[in-house]
């Protein structure tokens, strides 16, 4: 590999240290120093000229963990531009903006390379790949597919040449009769987890009936997911009926055991259910034939059940995951995220399975961050920022400016 | 008065190099549970070298030299290896109040304390019990105001930033607890040559883990941590005073550790360690 001049990265998890101020993340491991001590005078100075250069707007004595996630990223951006470098990566850059955010951030990254840096972006999001780069090259399985320049080229050919054919259509959105009674109640619903809040949140889902959540991550989708998965304790009221399936957003973590087999992990959640016993022991046969169920639905890859569950790549471990939630046609889904991070062909695969699950009269929350998810397979969006409801649009009314605009703190 | 604030100033001083030591590599990421050990083995080598050489001087400085190496060994068991830091720490513990006390017998040829040897005497109490409160000040200004300090505490916070920074998150923390662990044998040169002039052993008597207190109420900041030494040394020295009005000395020997004890359990809460604070680090390159 060779470059001329240094090489920038921008993490697409970014790599602060969140209890030091703005001008000590810039300016890390490069100090002024005065004597023996930094001059912050002139640090700050420096981290000011800066900002202004690249108008980037930034508080040099801010601590970083009081930050917003967007101005989070322009620290990280301004620690990278400190070092002038000839290229800069970027990472899944936009995985945490707003709308707004996002094309202010992109005119800062087009005014860059018009000053002569070059601009390497690394991104799913296709349509931000036809609006604001100049080429664009597709990888599949470690290989560089496809190189095109963008004024050529389409969305839709690009996702044909990430997945190496034709993406097979999503499934059909049925009908579904209206309900009764809603499967999911949530009545002024207060928790707080790790990560945010959420503030009296009502909600109703209908049998049959997709609700997705739109929002910047951070807004209250954590502990809404949690206090609803039961894992954390919530104020006001929730009421459930019947059996429910979680897609957690960690699947690593939150959802299997890495070490375990598809067999084993696909029976965590069933442990005590009487169809997996004999006795006082598990039944393996059953386990087995029931991730042998899961496999070919999914066409989980390798297909056999006692395949370790580290050995699968992201994709078909979430395919797991997903299998493992829908079966036995429950009356709640939780889906956090359940596309993050894998490929084109495996995400509509599980776009697909949860429309069925709807049409089958599961009710199911999505949480995602990609609005073009939500619009495919929602129902019904609920817009949250900072906790609270900021509004609610029936899928005729899907609107994305007004959404975007919600999400980002407008009315 | 004047004595009760003296004394104070003495039993707070080998608390107050431990909790020193403990904040310098906790700031870079390292737990350091073998602050006991480190005062043991500075105080044992500080006598044995001593008499040896007849010269005190050697013989604190040949204490500090074992201190900063059993720091060096927890540094690299921490980042090189990547062991579990406490279960390091108490090793190291185990391995050098065990070592002080073989050690007795085969260079003094005696169980439970040494001979009396040369000394730093009452000019070197009172020296070392300044030098305390300095190194207080000299390590605050060095982890907030200078290029080093603050790459210190970028190791702590998140390894794998001041990594992309260019710094060197493994060096860092193993000099920090080297050092660190040099700061805890002078608190073990203190009780020994200084106070005393002869090492007993458990003399340490579980000074490091009124240090490793010290330093959580004092939120890993030298000069906190450094009141909070003398909040203990406050309570030694009560505990002496008290001695006279009959109530049982074992109980009031208990005091401090129970004061330390509910400051803790009253605090420990609110105060928040630094982010990497004992999560061994895995370097990229």
């Amino acid at each position: 590999m060779e470059s001329r001049g240094p090489v920038g990265l921008v993490h697409q998890h970014f790599e602060l240290v969140d209890r030091l101020t703005v001008w000590e993340n810039v300016l890390l491991g490069r100090e002024p120093r005065r004597g023996w001590r930094i001059d912050v005078a002139a640090a700050r100075a420096q981290v000011n000229e800066l900002a202004a250069r690249h108008g980037l707007a930034v508080d040099p004595d801010a601590l970083v963990e009081t930050l917003p996630i967007g101005i989070k990223q322009r620290v990280e951006l301004l620690r990278e531009l400190e070092r002038e470098p000839a290229i800069l990566l970027l990472d899944e850059p936009t995985a945490v903006l707003a709308p707004s955010e996002i094309a202010s951030f992109f005119a800062t990254i087009v005014a860059l390379a018009r000053r002569g840096t070059a601009i390497m972006v690394v991104t799913h999001k296709l349509a931000e790949v036809i609006a604001y780069a100049s080429t664009v090259s597709v990888m599949r399985a470690g290989k560089i597919v496809a190189q095109m320049q963008t004024a050529q080229t389409s969305v839709q050919a690009l996702a044909q040449a990430m997945v190496g054919g034709e993406l097979p259509p999503l499934a059909q959105r049925a009908a579904t009769p209206n309900a009764a009674e809603p499967a999911l109640r949530a009545r002024r619903l207060s928790a707080r987890s790790e990560a945010d809040a959420i503030e009296e949140f009502d909600l109703e889902i209908a049998p049959g009936e997709i609700v997705g959540i739109a929002g910047v991550e951070g807004n209250g989708q954590t502990a809404l997911a949690d206090a609803l998965a039961g894992t954390i304790p919530h104020d006001g009221t929730l009421e459930l009926r019947g059996s429910r399936g979680t897609i957690p957003q960690d699947r690593q973590r939150e959802g299997l055991v890495l070490d375990w087999t598809i067999a084993e992990n696909v029976l965590l959640g069933r442990q005590r259910s009487p169809a997996f016993h004999k006795g006082p022991q598990i039944d393996r046969g059953a386990s087995v034939a029931f991730a042998q169920e899961i496999i070919e639905q999914f066409d989980v890859r390798p297909p056999r059940p006692q395949a370790p569950m580290r050995g699968l790549s992201g994709g078909n471990q979430q395919k797991v995951v997903v299998g493992r939630a829908l079966a036995g046609e429950p009356a709640f889904v939780l889906a956090y995220q359940p596309t993050r991070g894998i490929d084109v062909g495996a995400a509509a695969l599980v776009q697909s399975r949860l429309i069925e699950a709807r049409n089958a009269g599961s009710a199911i929350l999505l949480v995602s961050f990609e609005l073009d998810e939500l619009f495919a397979l929602a129902d019904r969006i609920v817009v949250l920022f900072r906790g609270r409801i900021a509004g609610t649009f029936a899928r005729e009314g899907f609107d994305r400016g007004r959404i975007g605009a919600l999400m980002a703190g407008g009315s | 008065m004047i004595d009760f604030v003296w004394l104070t100033l003495i039993k707070a001083t080998p608390v107050i190099y431990a909790a020193l030591g403990g904040v310098l590599s906790e700031r870079s990421g390292v737990i350091n549970i073998g602050l006991e050990g480190m005062i043991a083995i500075g105080a044992f080598t500080g006598v044995c070298v001593s008499y040896a050489t007849g010269n005190a001087q050697a013989g604190a400085a040949a204490g500090v030299l074992a201190g900063a190496l059993l720091g060096a060994l927890l540094g690299i068991a921490a980042t090189r290896f990547r062991v579990e830091q406490i279960v390091a720490g108490t090793g190291i513990n185990l391995i050098a109040l065990g070592g002080a006390a073989y050690g007795l017998v085969v260079v003094f040829g005696q169980p439970g304390a040494s001979k009396q040897v040369a000394a730093l005497g009452t000019g070197g109490e009172t020296a070392m019990v300044v030098a305390a409160l300095v190194l207080a000040v000299l390590l605050h200004l060095f982890l907030f105001r200078t290029r080093g300090g603050l790459h210190v505490r970028a190791c702590g916070e998140n390894p794998r930033a001041a990594e992309v920074a260019g710094i060197d998150p493994l060096r860092v923390r193993l000099w920090a607890t080297a050092t660190g662990g040099a700061f805890a044998a002078l608190g073990g040169v203190f009780l020994a040559m200084a106070e005393l002039d002869l090492y007993s052993d458990g003399m340490s008597a579980g000074r490091g883990f009124i240090a490793l207190a010290a330093v959580i109420f004092g939120r890993w900041n030298p000069l906190g941590a450094t009141g909070a030494a003398l909040f203990f040394g406050a309570f030694s020295a009560l505990q002496y005073t008290l001695q006279r009005s009959g109530i049982p000395s074992e109980l009031m020997q208990a005091l401090p550790y129970v004061a330390a004890l509910v400051a803790l359990a009253g605090f420990a809460g609110r105060a928040r360690a630094p982010a990497a604070d004992g999560i061994p680090y895995v370097p990229v390159r």
